[in-house]
C-alpha cells in the first residue's frame, strides 16, 4: 500500500517511534507524581513539552498541556479563555475540530464572524483586522488548510490581533511538524496542535500552549497525582492535566518532536514543498484533471484535485481498490473552504505526503491517475 | 458467484446519511458478472481502465466495486435499509 493520506494520520512512522511507544509499554509504569521510587531517567512529559516549545518556538514550554488531540484542546481553549460570550472571528478555511466547539459552546462564544478565503483558500489579514468589532475577543485561524495546504500569514494576523488587543488562537494541527512556526515571535497566545499528524505522534495524542499571564480554567477536573487533600481551586493556581496520562503516546510523542528536531523542520517543509511541486505538475499535465491550489501560493504537504467525469470518491476508490494508494475523498471536515473552491457538493479528492514519503510513491500516484484519466477519455470517445 | 460476508465498510460516509457495506463474495468478479448487475439500477463500467471499475446506482443505493476483485461496496440511504435485502436476493437468484 502506497498511503498518500498523511494529512490524516502519519503512516509510517519513525522508527524512534516504534521504539519509544514499545519501550514505555515495556518498562515499569511510571506515574507522574504518584510512584513511591525515584523515576528511572528523565520525565518524559517535561521533555516532550521542552521539545515542543523548541519546535514551536515558544519559550513558555510548561504552558503546553497534553490533551487527546486537537479537538480536545480547541473545546479546552474556547472553554477555559473565558470568553464570555463574545464576539469572534475565524475563517473560511477551518476544520470541523473549531469550527463545531465554536458554534455549540454557544454559553461560551457570542456571535462568530467566518471571515471568507479565495478560491486557493487564502484570508487577507485585512479581511480579519475589517471583521473584529469592539466586542470581539479572540481570532481563531487555522494555519494550514487540510484541503489545499494553502498557509496563512500568521505573522501579519498576530499584527492585527496585537494592535486590537484581542486573542490569537492558531490551529497548527496540519502544520506542526512540517512548516517553521515561530509562536512567540509572531504574537500568538494560545497554539492548538495534534500529534499523530506530522509530529509522527500516535493517535490520541496533541495539545495546545497558552500564554502566560492569560486566564485559563481546566474544563475538566479530577486525580493529578499530587497534592491530593486539595478539593477546590479557589486561588486559580488550576492543573490542567488531570487523571492518568498516556505515558506511553507521549513518549511516542517525544520522539517524534525529537526527530523532526534532528531532521529540522526547515529541511522537512523544503523536501515536502519540492514533492508536493511534483504533485502539482503531475497532475497539471493530465487533460482531465483539475488541480485546485498552486504549488508557488500553497505551500503545505496536502492538496486537492478531481478527475473530470468521475465522481471524487469513485477516483479514490479506484486508486484504493485497484492501484492499492490510499487517498481521502470527500470534504475533509472542512466544509466552508469547499464552498470557496466550488465543490461544496462532492468534495476533491486530497492527496498529503509526510517525511517520510519516497518519491517513488509520488511517481507511482502520478502514473495511476494517468491511467485513471485515460480511461474516463476512453469511455467519452 | 456467492456473497460469503457482508461487514460493515470502514469507510462510513454516513456524514451524508448513506452507510456502506463490503461484500466478499466466493471468488473475483469477471466481466459477465459484473454486466449481470445492469437490471439493479444506473450502470455504469469503465472496463477500458486497466482496473476496470464498474457502479450501479438507483436513488437510495449505489453498488461500487473493480473486476477482479472478490468484494464490491453496496452504500444505502438510511431511510431505505431494505434495499441491501432487495439487492441480496437479486444476487442469490443470479447464483
Amino acid at each position: 500500500m502506497i498511503n498518500l493520506n498523511q494529512a490524516a494520520t502519519t503512516y509510517p512512522k519513525p522508527q524512534c517511534v516504534l521504539d519509544a511507544h514499545a519501550a514505555a509499554l515495556l518498562q515499569e509504569p511510571v506515574g507522574q507524581f504518584r510512584s513511591a521510587g525515584s523515576p528511572k531517567g528523565p520525565d518524559v512529559f517535561e521533555a516532550c513539552r521542552r521539545n515542543l516549545g523548541s519546535l514551536f518556538g515558544i519559550r513558555a514550554w510548561e504552558r503546553i498541556f497534553f490533551s487527546s488531540g486537537a479537538t480536545d484542546s480547541a473545546n479546552a481553549v474556547i472553554y477555559g479563555l473565558g470568553l464570555n460570550g463574545k464576539h469572534v472571528v475565524t475563517t473560511q478555511t477551518e476544520h470541523n475540530s473549531i469550527l463545531r466547539p465554536l458554534l455549540n459552546l454557544t454559553e461560551q462564544v457570542g456571535n462568530v464572524t467566518i471571515v471568507p478565503c479565495d478560491a486557493d483558500g487564502w484570508v487577507e489579514p485585512e479581511a480579519i483586522e475589517e471583521a473584529i468589532t469592539e466586542d470581539t475577543a479572540a481570532v481563531f485561524v487555522n494555519h494550514c488548510s487540510n484541503v489545499t495546504g494553502m498557509i496563512q500569514e500568521i505573522a501579519e494576523i498576530g499584527k492585527v490581533t496585537a494592535k486590537k488587543g484581542i486573542l490569537l488562537i492558531v490551529d497548527a494541527s496540519q502544520s506542526a511538524g512540517c512548516i517553521p512556526i515561530r509562536a512567540d515571535e509572531w504574537g500568538i497566545d494560545v497554539l492548538i496542535f495534534t500529534g499523530h499528524k506530522s509530529l509522527f505522534g500516535v493517535q490520541g495524542t496533541g495539545g495546545y500552549y497558552v500564554r502566560p499571564g492569560i486566564p485559563f480554567r481546566p474544563y475538566r477536573f479530577g486525580g493529578t497525582g499530587r497534592d491530593s487533600r486539595r478539593l477546590t481551586y479557589e486561588d486559580g493556581a488550576y492543573e490542567y492535566e488531570p487523571g492518568t496520562q498516556n505515558t506511553p503516546g507521549i513518549a511516542a510523542l517525544n520522539a517524534g518532536v525529537s526527530y523532526i528536531l534532528e531532521t529540522g523542520v526547515e529541511n522537512i517543509a523544503r523536501k515536502e514543498q519540492e514533492q508536493m511541486a511534483a504533485i502539482y505538475r503531475g497532475l497539471g499535465e493530465i487533460p482531465q484533471g483539475c488541480v485546485y491550489g498552486d504549488p508557488g501560493r500553497n505551500k503545505g504537504p496536502v492538496m486537492s484535485f478531481n478527475i473530470r467525469g468521475l465522481n471524487p470518491s469513485d477516483a479514490a476508490y479506484i486508486l484504493q481498490n485497484g492501484y492499492g494508494i490510499t487517498v481521502r475523498t470527500g470534504l475533509h471536515c472542512a466544509p466552508l473552504i469547499h464552498q470557496a473552491m466550488g465543490t461544496q457538493e462532492y468534495g476533491t479528492v486530497r492527496v498529503s505526503i509526510s517525511a517520510l514519503t519516497k518519491e517513488a510513491e509520488i511517481k507511482q500516484f502520478l502514473c495511476a491517475v494517468r491511467e485513471i484519466a485515460a480511461g474516463i477519455e476512453e469511455a467519452k470517445a | 458467484m456467492k456473497i460469503i460476508e457482508k461487514i460493515p465498510s470502514r469507510e462510513r460516509c454516513a456524514e451524508a446519511g448513506w452507510y456502506a457495506w463490503d461484500y466478499l463474495l466466493d471468488g473475483p468478479m469477471d466481466a459477465a458478472f459484473i454486466r449481470s448487475l445492469k437490471p439493479l439500477g444506473s450502470f455504469v463500467f469503465l472496463s477500458m481502465l486497466k482496473k476496470p471499475f464498474f457502479k450501479i446506482e438507483s436513488d437510495y443505493f449505489l453498488i461500487k466495486g473493480i473486476q477482479g476483485d472478490d468484494f464490491f461496496r453496496m452504500a444505502v440511504h438510511e431511510a431505505h435499509p431494505e434495499l441491501l435485502e432487495k439487492v441480496e436476493q437479486f444476487l442469490a437468484a443470479q447464483a
